[in-house]
């Protein structure tokens, strides 16, 4: 078992980190239910894992230590929890639950060779508000102070960089921006300062640095997955900008996840693995 | 020992001058018009919006002009005119509110009877006249010209923003110094121009003082306000009152926060004779603490006719059928299914009342806003407590006193904590009869005299502030280690 100080996984950082973002807004920006909400999704998730991960040891004979490998799953757990806590906005206990089921659940059941297909937060997040219309996203709720902003940049650099998946934050970051500042600035005419406004806020870095990033539903070879953060680019440019969508990279992650295993068969590369124990659907 | 409130005193809202929309005037005499206040109902469902704008302008109607930007052309069946007593209203039922309790004497004495206030909120209103439009060839199309109530309609699209600035020059308007900057995206954006000017014959027709209210409504995914353009003529800091109405519940910003204004706080008495003042230096306080990029939240209600506690307690009427028909809630009423009981129309209704207070560096970007499901109720409420009257000559007496002054001395910590200004900012003397029997260290005037320390003696809200340092340091720590473990 890891000692939390001999850190060689990015996810600690990662959790670290959330952890932080969720704190911000809880005492600095006042968010009211986000930490009774955090607890409901971190349970949910964390039993979720454990309810999944028994199954597959009941039905595998492969299998390494059931206790080692659920341990190593936890961290991608509580993960999924934050970043549920960070994006959806809901008053009731049990549609945190049913999001937290749909993301975990998610990853175990909705797999093509052996790699679940969808984020696993971003595809809780948009079945839980279609299914219930009782949770919402709230892009606004970051605001645009321009030291978190830094800071979630930064923090977001560093469990990249980590994980060594900087290519698609940046391939998707920047065609966003290019597309935006082509249309708001150079197209329409706005200020500067109009589209600075539209790309400091929070939940845009964030989704860019803690949930594209994801090295597990990301395409494996580095051209693809180029390909593919461009892609989720132009899509959510066009949905903002054309459609007025909101939070329109959540939907289009969800929405472009099948474009993965597509992506995979064309260009082969060797598959991601999380530190520990091996064959983890973590 | 408490006995429960009984009355409640209303304000209007923060500003006590309630101007017109958030286009822009346009000025024909050299007085400047400016619009600091404007409130405005939105009811939003599906794709649809339909946009009320109040009009209070002050001066010769004859100088009025406003313009609105509008993502459709719209069809003179999509314009009306509507009362001006539905913004009232909607405010009075929706103002921050102050509520009152009474101790009760712990000696077993009652002095005091219950009274009850009312600030009534004030109205204000104007003058008249219009004027004839000229076409030019300027790339500037006039798409539709009604006549709906005392106002004749324009609505106008350009192809460039130096024809419509010419076109608007050439036919008498003046153009206030910064909306060029706007023009020019709007139109690219394929925005429409409303052009609104007062029809004096129509005018004279209505037999009313004041312009009416002006309500359209079109079909369009964008659910937005365009501030920007109401930027335009306005020195420094306008405010702008949102009354929102949906079928799921609260609206929200989706470009800035949206704030909900601090709530059930418990402030001194002497804030009953300032109230409006209490909550003028509240709202500016948060607003300034809150970086001003925000929306506050001060009122989310379910109003639906079916609902029968639209508030607790009712400052002033709730909205009614009629009302929020009026209001432009277009479903309610429309379906069978709606009536509940065969008689009381149904539908599901739900109030938002939101307070942007704007200006051009902190607010960039048109309000853009969503709904959502959130159908939690929320009033900014604030409390006071009058003493018990009478002798306190009993140990339990003795005891309520000891216990009424850390109370006062919380009032005024949370006074300075909600305003920025301490007790020396307010007039804090009280009404001798109702204070006889308490001693001058109980009294607030006794109490403000105490040094900021012992004011605040105990432990204030750096807790939390505490918790978030302490998880920053970890998170900076397992860095630091990280980095260390590699080298």
């Amino acid at each position: 078992m890891h000692s939390i100080l001999q850190i060689k996984d990015a996810r600690y950082f990662q959790i670290i980190f959330q952890a932080v973002f969720l704190s911000y807004g809880i005492f600095y920006l006042h968010w009211a239910k986000e930490g009774t909400c955090f607890s409901y999704y971190a349970a949910a998730c964390i039993a979720t894992q454990f309810l999944f991960e028994w199954i597959q040891h009941k039905f595998s004979v492969t299998s390494p230590g059931f206790w080692k490998k659920f341990y190593n799953g936890c961290k991608s757990a509580l993960i999924t929890a934050f970043g549920l806590c960070l994006l959806l906005k809901t008053n009731l206990w049990y549609v945190c639950i049913m999001a937290a089921f749909i993301s975990i659940a998610g990853k175990y059941i909705i797999r093509y060779r052996k790699k679940h297909v969808f984020n696993p937060s971003a595809l809780g997040i948009a079945i839980t508000i279609l299914l219930t219309g009782k949770a919402w996203l709230s892009p606004g709720q970051w605001g645009n102070d321009i030291v978190i902003m830094f800071a979630v940049c930064c923090l977001g650099f560093i469990v990249v960089t980590k994980v060594q998946k900087l290519d698609v934050s940046i391939a998707f970051l920047g065609s966003y921006i290019l597309l935006l500042f082509a249309r708001q600035v150079l197209y329409l005419g706005w200020p500067p300062d109009f589209f600075i406004q539209s790309i400091t806020t929070g939940s845009l870095l964030l989704f860019t640095f803690f949930m594209i990033s994801d090295p597990k539903t990301a395409p494996d070879h580095a051209t693809a997955r180029i390909i593919w953060a461009v892609l989720i680019g132009v899509l959510s440019f066009y949905l903002t900008a054309f459609k007025f969508i909101n939070a329109a990279p959540v939907w289009v992650l969800v929405l472009l996840a099948p474009s993965v295993p597509l992506l995979d068969a064309i260009f082969k590369s060797k598959r991601f693995q999380w530190p520990g124990p091996v064959l983890s659907p973590s | 020992m408490k006995k429960k409130l009984i009355i409640i005193t209303a304000i209007i809202a923060a500003s006590p001058v309630l101007y017109s929309f958030c286009g822009f005037y346009v000025s024909k005499a050299d007085g400047t018009l400016k619009n600091k206040t404007s409130q405005v109902i939105l009811v939003r469902d599906g794709n649809k919006t339909v946009i009320t704008m109040y009009n209070d302008f002050k001066g010769d109607v004859k100088d009025f002009a406003m313009v609105v930007p509008v993502p459709v052309v719209l069809q003179k069946n999509d314009i009306k005119v509507t009362g001006n007593n539905i913004f009232q209203l909607l405010n009075d039922y929706s103002a921050p509110r102050l509520v009152e309790y009474f101790d009760e004497n712990p000696c077993g004495m009652r002095l005091m009877e219950d009274k009850a206030y009312s600030m009534a909120p004030m109205s204000r209103s104007k003058k008249d006249d219009a004027e004839l439009y000229k076409n030019k060839s300027l790339g500037v199309t006039v798409e539709a010209s009604y006549t709906v109530g005392e106002y004749d309609i324009l609505i106008l699209s350009a192809k460039e923003s130096s024809g419509l600035k010419t076109w608007l020059t050439g036919n008498g308007y003046k153009i206030p110094k910064g909306a060029e900057e706007v023009l020019e995206p709007y139109i690219k954006s394929n925005l429409k121009f409303f052009v609104v000017k007062v029809n004096i014959e129509e005018k004279e027709k209505t037999g009313l003082e004041n312009l009416r209210p002006i309500q359209i409504k079109f079909n369009s995914p964008k659910f937005m306000l365009p501030i920007r353009l109401g930027m335009a003529n306005a020195d420094g800091d306008q405010d702008m009152i949102i009354y929102g109405f949906t079928r799921r519940g609260r609206i929200e910003t989706t470009n800035y926060r949206t704030v909900t204004v601090p709530t059930g706080k418990n402030i001194p008495l002497f804030v009953q004779k300032n109230f409006s003042g209490f909550y003028t230096n509240l709202f500016m306080h948060q607003w300034k603490s809150e970086d001003e990029r925000i929306a506050f939240l001060e009122y989310a209600w379910d109003v639906s006719p079916a609902n029968y506690v639209k508030c607790d307690p009712c400052v002033s009427n709730p909205p009614g059928y009629n009302d929020l028909k009026t209001a432009g809630v277009w479903w309610l009423g429309n379906n069978d299914e709606d009536y509940i009981d065969g008689n009381e129309p149904g539908g599901h209704v739900y109030f938002t009342r939101l307070h942007v207070r704007y200006n051009r560096s902190a607010f960039p970007q048109d309000l853009s806003f969503q709904v959502t499901p959130n159908t939690e109720n929320f009033q900014a409420r604030y409390i006071i407590t009058h003493p018990a009257t009478g002798s306190f000559n009993c140990p339990e007496g003795k005891k309520y006193l000891g216990d009424l002054k850390e109370r006062r001395r919380k009032e005024l910590n949370m006074l300075a904590s909600l305003t920025g200004k301490d007790a020396s900012d307010w007039d804090i003397t009280l009404n001798d009869e109702e204070n006889m029997n308490i001693s001058a260290d109980v009294s607030y005037s006794g109490l403000s005299k105490l040094s900021p320390d012992e004011l605040k003696k105990t432990g204030s809200a750096s807790t939390e502030k505490i918790i978030f340092a302490s998880v920053v340091a970890l998170a900076c720590m397992c860095a630091v280690k990280y980095k260390v473990d590699r080298i």
